[in-house]
């Protein structure tokens, strides 16, 4: 079948006419092989141009489009949209980029600028007739479950939010604390192993001593921080110290803690294996308000090596100390210690002063938390990266600062990395607004750009299934490799280092890619 | 599996460059898996050399191909045209293919692209260690499943020697104690009694020392009748 | 006679490298027009064919242009591009060829100023060592 190229010059208003003579380029285009269309728009983006372009390309039967414009994530949604309309099919529809690739970074060099443009649009033309049409598919998702790791701050705010859009919350919490939260909620519960792809995953999970097998749609990890294994050296000479998440829990069941309190920046001052986190100032100052407005006879310290409150927690500063809380700075040439034969008394100089103090304390607080030791076992579990700091990392800072790189897989909370209350409940509702607009959708949209095995090609050698973090491909019936489908995110890692060249991405194949770097380079500019 | 790994380009680059028309055919089997000579290693050796060849400006034929198993004449008959067509056949399959295709057109050159280097397991992604060296008389029923010959450096049955310290071989202070490891894997499988029992001197007839060594299987041999018109296979 | 200009080709992740050039673009950030970037969906893509081909085709210099490696979009894609440009180098090496010729580099989306350094960079070592075979050094 020979293709039918519509080629799309759009002026991007001014921009594009100011440096390069657009008429030289519609001439090169409609002289091409091809191509059946060729028109000019002043602003795809704005969209009325859309209804004209689409009518002719109906009218000549068209089958792909070359489009010169700006940036194709700008672009193509409407883009893509339209050309439906005209039944070009979305994979064959090429975005090429004058605007930010030589219009506006050779502003001084108009005839290279040129050159440049009709090399663009050679290779562009040259890699569209190599192009297959390519269909999306949808597979059902067989439930609505949204299961949430932990039922702490974080995870209750991902079960309200979940729950709102109408999915089914499934709450695994492994302690046996009592909860108000929608959904099924079961204590003592872990999460064992996972198996499947976003929006039919297989869960293997233990709630009690019962093993069972549960069916998910999304995943929301929210285990939180690690509250139970402080270890660095003042955790070590104080065995009853707390981190501060705890205390706050105890004093919000109305039990008045032991005086004098003390609440140090981190039990590793050194910060040998733990660093200082940023937020612990928020909830430190907030939780010594709520001790002095409670308990004001209490004797209250806060002991820290850089006094940072974000924003109004600024006033929080204030209003504590008002309120007689005391503040002892400290560096590292003045580390807080306490001996362990005597754990009674920190000492600490006192940066102000210069002078050693040494607090008398019945309650040691610790403000920072050590990542939680559960977060390797559901990085396990469900095969998703961890973060340097012992975290579950992220999908993207920018775009994903709730998701995993696995979709249907959400984070929130202190389970990325240590965050004050308050932050994780936002990131929490995040994240279960996210797994709840997942599950709304019903359906999983698979296909497009996949990769595929030629198997007689395939050696089988496992490399791709060791290197593919989606788990995409796998060893099927024939022994050799076949890539599931649902779980392939299109990034042509297995394709690139297969020995035996048996995978191919579609539309980004060898051929494709070295026949557009050679008509480029082809260019003389 | 085999396991080889490509000769430096400076050496392939020197074997090559007296030759008009080259021919490079890799192997879809155990070099392909231990990333050393499929077809894409295949691709990259040729457009190297023509980048060299660009460099030197230098003008020579090069194209690459692949066979499914290059040891085996019928699939190298599948690329006869191409062996013949050219000066210099250059082989990224392991040796033994490269003697293949030198066995069945032998007044044709046939240069080996790799070092075939051993049997080797891939420890992890990317790294391939040896652990049988095919002295053709299995014992590691009685070393806990470790093998003494590949993984000892002197090869001893009744190890360890002397200079073992720390679990560590005296020849590479990097490498294990083969016979440590062996005492560990028995004493986990409560056989440590063969630690104690003495094996006789290695009869190393049936290795690579009592010379090449050929296996026959008198049931799959053809008879003349079965081999006709099957060429390859004379 | 025009003389040659210099010819490097680009392989940028169609995230956070392309989207680094699109913002130094924007920016306003100007650049030498010797590049020719081809977008590929992730640099865990890029094979040393494409690396060595372009260099077949008449690239004086190749660059590899991915995410940060902390925060790839698709987790180890611009390591794994890394490795494959690291590997080609070391066989230009072996056959001669200086291995500066062959780059990869990281960046953020929202940094402006990595794509005109790393077009920078390679224009100069694209000038300084001239075309392969020859031809005019600048």
């Amino acid at each position: 079948m020979k293709a039918k190229i519509q080629v799309v010059l759009c002026k991007c208003c001014t921009e594009v006419p100011a440096l390069l003579d657009i008429e030289k380029l519609r001439k090169l285009a409609s002289e091409s092989n091809n191509v059946l269309s060729v028109r000019t728009a002043d602003a795809m983006c704005d969209g009325k141009e859309l209804a004209a372009v689409v009518d002719e390309a109906k009218a000549k039967e068209i089958d792909r489009a070359v489009v010169l414009a700006c940036h194709k994530k700008d672009i193509s949604p409407g883009l893509l949209k339209a050309y439906k309309r005209a039944r070009v099919n979305e994979f064959l529809v090429d975005v090429v980029n004058i605007r930010e690739e030589v219009v506006l970074t050779h502003v001084n060099e108009p005839e290279r600028a040129q050159a440049k443009a009709e090399a663009k649009l050679k290779a562009a033309l040259a890699r569209s007739v190599l192009l297959s049409p390519l269909e999306k598919q949808t597979e059902e998702m067989k439930t609505k479950n949204v299961v949430i790791v932990g039922a702490g701050v974080s995870g209750q705010a991902a079960a309200h939010e979940a729950a709102k859009a109408g999915a089914h919350t499934v709450l695994l919490e492994k302690t046996g604390k009592s909860l108000k939260v929608p959904g099924v909620i079961l204590t003592h519960a872990q999460l064992l192993g996972a198996s499947g792809y976003g929006g039919n995953f297989q869960l293997r999970i233990k709630a009690g001593e019962k093993i069972e097998e549960l069916g998910a749609a999304a995943v929301v990890i929210a285990t939180g921080g690690g509250w139970t294994t402080l270890k660095a050296p003042l955790a070590k000479a104080v065995k009853d110290a707390l981190p501060l998440y705890k205390f706050y829990e105890q004093m919000q069941t109305g039990v008045a803690p032991r005086g004098p309190v003390v609440i140090v920046d981190t039990p590793d001052p050194s910060g040998k294996t733990m660093k200082v986190q940023d937020y612990a100032w928020d909830d430190s100052l907030e939780t010594a308000i709520d001790l002095k407005k409670k308990s004001p006879d209490i004797q209250v310290y806060v002991v820290f090596q850089e006094m940072r409150a974000s924003g109004l927690s600024e006033l929080a500063y204030k209003q504590a100390a008002d309120m007689g809380v005391k503040f002892v700075r400290y560096d590292k040439s003045g580390m807080p210690k306490v001996d362990p034969k005597n754990p009674t008394v920190l000492s600490v100089r006192d940066f102000a002063q210069g002078e050693i103090l040494n607090l008398k304390f019945g309650t040691l607080v610790f403000a920072s938390i050590p990542p939680n030791q559960d977060n390797k076992v559901i990085a396990d579990a469900l095969r998703i990266p961890m973060s340097v700091d012992g975290g579950i990392r992220r999908g993207s800072i920018q775009r994903w600062p709730v998701s995993t790189p696995k979709p249907g897989i959400f984070v929130c909370g202190s389970a990325l990395f240590p965050k004050s209350r308050a932050v994780a409940k936002e990131e929490g509702a995040a994240a279960g607004a996210m797994a709840g607009e997942f599950v709304r959708r019903g359906v999983i949209d698979y296909g497009g750009v996949v990769a595929q095995v030629t198997q007689e090609k395939c050696s089988a050698c496992l490399t791709c299934i060791r290197t593919c973090p989606y788990e995409a491909p796998f060893i099927g019936t024939a022994s050799k490799a076949e890539i599931k489908i649902q779980a392939c995110q299109g990034c042509g890692m297995c394709v690139g280092i297969c020995p035996s060249k048996a995978i191919e991405l579609h539309n980004h194949t060898d051929d494709q890619i070295m026949e557009e770097s050679r008509v480029l380079l082809g260019g003389d500019f | 599996m085999i396991v080889a790994k490509r000769k430096p380009l400076g050496e392939i680059v020197e074997m090559t460059a007296p030759y008009k028309k080259v021919t490079v055919i890799g192997c879809r089997s155990c070099v392909a898996i231990c990333l050393a000579g499929g077809e894409k290693e295949v691709k990259m050796l040729v457009s190297a050399l023509k980048v060299r060849n660009k460099k030197e400006g230098r003008k020579q034929d090069l194209e690459g191909l692949v066979v499914e198993r290059q040891c085996e004449k019928e699939w190298v008959k599948e690329v006869e045209d191409k062996i013949l067509g050219s000066d210099l056949v250059l082989s990224m399959a392991c040796s033994l293919g490269a003697q293949t295709i030198g066995d069945m057109y032998p007044e044709r050159l046939c240069f080996p692209a790799l070092n075939t280097g051993m049997f080797g397991v891939p420890e992890e992604q990317g790294v391939w260690s040896e652990k049988c060296v095919g002295c053709g008389n299995c014992v590691i029923h009685t070393t806990g499943g470790i093998c003494p010959i590949a993984r000892c450096a002197k090869s001893m049955l009744n190890g360890p020697c002397g200079g073992s310290a720390n679990r560590k071989c005296e020849v590479n202070l990097e490498v294990d104690c083969a016979w440590a490891a062996i005492y560990d894997r028995l004493k986990l499988q409560n056989r440590l009694d063969l630690i104690e029992k003495v094996t006789p001197a290695k009869d190393w007839s049936t290795s690579h020392s009592g010379g090449r060594r050929v296996y026959v299987r008198e049931d799959a041999k053809l008879t003349p009748h079965q081999k006709k018109g099957k060429e390859a296979v004379q | 006679m025009a003389e040659r200009k210099p010819k490097i080709v680009g392989f940028c992740c169609e995230r956070h490298g392309m989207d680094a050039a699109v913002l130094s673009a924007r920016s306003g950030k100007q650049t030498d027009a010797s590049v020719r970037l081809v977008q590929v969906p992730c640099t865990g893509r890029v094979d040393g064919i494409h690396l060595l081909k372009a260099f077949e085709d008449g690239a004086d210099a190749v660059f590899v242009l991915g995410c940060l490696e902390k925060n790839c979009y698709y987790d180890t894609g611009s390591i794994e591009g890394r490795k494959r440009v690291n590997y080609v180098k070391q066989m230009l090496t072996e056959v001669g060829i200086e291995n500066e010729r062959l780059e990869m580099f990281n960046a953020a989306s929202t940094n402006a100023w990595a794509y005109p350094e790393i077009v920078s960079k390679m224009v100069q070592v694209a000038k300084k060592l001239g075309p392969i075979g020859g031809g005019e050094k600048q």
